[in-house]
């Protein structure tokens, strides 16, 4: 996404830390893009395993977005915050995987319990039972089934806020959009979360 | 729904709080409102639990060649040729539109002439056709010729008799 290097939209400010590291990486240090591999890469793989629901896939992205990276590194300028470009390369991937129909397999898999060993909360000092355990697969799938059945856009923003914890103006210009936009998609977004969830109420009880 | 903060306009205040990502002095203000509004107090309650929700969900740890693999493409990509490159870089995206507009092309133009098919019968039996129009002409000019023949014939008759003397 060479298109989408040096065009972000959003205020100027001061390089951020990981800015600054890329632009070690765009003088030839590889060193700072390992340091900032090593910073993003959970993050990055979580994101689009939640966006895909495909493990391999999500890895195949994720290094995509890396590769992305350090490919356009010579022409890179900070002129956003370095993770705002990151997801927006991985946001676009994902959309367009998505887009694509490639997803059917990462549907089908709502029922794998590959995600997620455990519920720590409810096992502090002991191993799960099977009806805990069963329970915590159990909720987790209506977890996942509901975040999959947001409207792609949504779907990225609410994992943005959520996980990534981003403010509504860098969501903005992650999906190249305005903040009240971003407002408007969480809005919907977690309405429709919550009359999916809402009955899950916090400690387990159903 | 009755309480203007829960409105698309202002919501984001109280997904803020149940974030515990408002400041404290918004927090202050909200938590007074809470205290009178059974609407947000409902609002936060859900929210609260979706969010409570949504922590549950944890992916499972990162590949542990994850990097090893993209040393390994990095490389690749930098020893490949340039059109091995080029084609890299527009495999995800930029030419995916161009497949369903090809797709879309092709669907007209056979809609076409599926549409239109005495074009195609006109065309493909071109050898037969001017005999058939030929013949109709023919005879139509015939007709004509006929019409006019007898039209002379008519006046040379009619002068005829006016000049014969009685």
């Amino acid at each position: 996404m060479a298109q989408g290097v040096n065009t972000l939209i959003g205020a100027s400010s001061a390089p951020d830390l990981d800015a600054q590291l890329m632009l070690r990486v765009r003088d030839g240090d590889e060193e700072s893009f390992r340091l900032l591999l090593e910073k993003h890469r959970n993050a990055l793989v979580h994101f689009l395993y939640r966006m895909v629901q495909d493990e391999a896939v999500s890895e195949e992205l994720s290094q995509e977005v890396f590769l992305r990276v350090f490919r356009s590194r010579g022409t890179y300028e900070p002129t956003a915050k370095f993770t705002t470009w990151l997801f927006r390369i991985a946001t676009h991937l994902a959309l367009n995987w998505l887009r694509d129909g490639k997803n059917e397999r990462g549907q089908t898999r709502l029922d794998d319990d590959r995600d997620g060993e455990s519920p720590a909360r409810e096992v502090a000092d002991r191993k799960p039972t099977v009806e805990q355990r069963m329970l915590y697969q159990a909720r987790l799938r209506e977890v996942r089934s509901a975040i999959a059945l947001l409207p792609e856009k949504q779907r990225a923003a609410v994992l943005m806020h959520k996980y990534e914890e981003m403010e509504y103006s860098q969501i903005a210009n992650v999906l190249d959009c305005s903040e009240s936009a971003v407002k408007s998609l969480l809005f919907r977004a977690y309405e429709s979360l919550r009359a999916k969830l809402a009955h899950m109420v916090a400690g387990g009880a159903r | 729904m009755n309480c203007p903060l829960r409105k698309e306009e202002t919501a984001h205040i109280l997904l803020d709080y149940s974030a515990g990502r408002l400041d404290a002095a918004g927090a202050g203000v909200l938590e007074r409102h809470l205290e009178n509004c059974p609407d947000c107090a409902a609002f936060r309650m859900e929210q609260t639990a979706v969010w409570d929700a949504l922590d549950e969900w944890r992916p499972a740890p990162v590949s542990i060649d994850f990097n090893r693999r993209l040393w390994q493409r990095i490389d690749a990509a930098d020893a490949a040729p340039w059109y091995a490159r080029l084609f890299q870089s527009i495999r995800f995206a930029q030419w995916q539109p161009v497949l369903p507009l090809t797709a879309a092309i092709l669907v007209v133009a056979a809609g076409f002439l599926l549409d239109h098919p005495a074009d195609r019968v006109s065309l493909q039996a071109a050898p037969a056709a001017p005999s058939v129009s030929v013949t109709e002409a023919d005879q139509v000019e015939q007709t004509l010729d006929d019409i006019q023949l007898l039209r002379q014939l008519n006046a040379e008759g009619a002068g005829k008799a006016k000049t014969i003397p009685e």
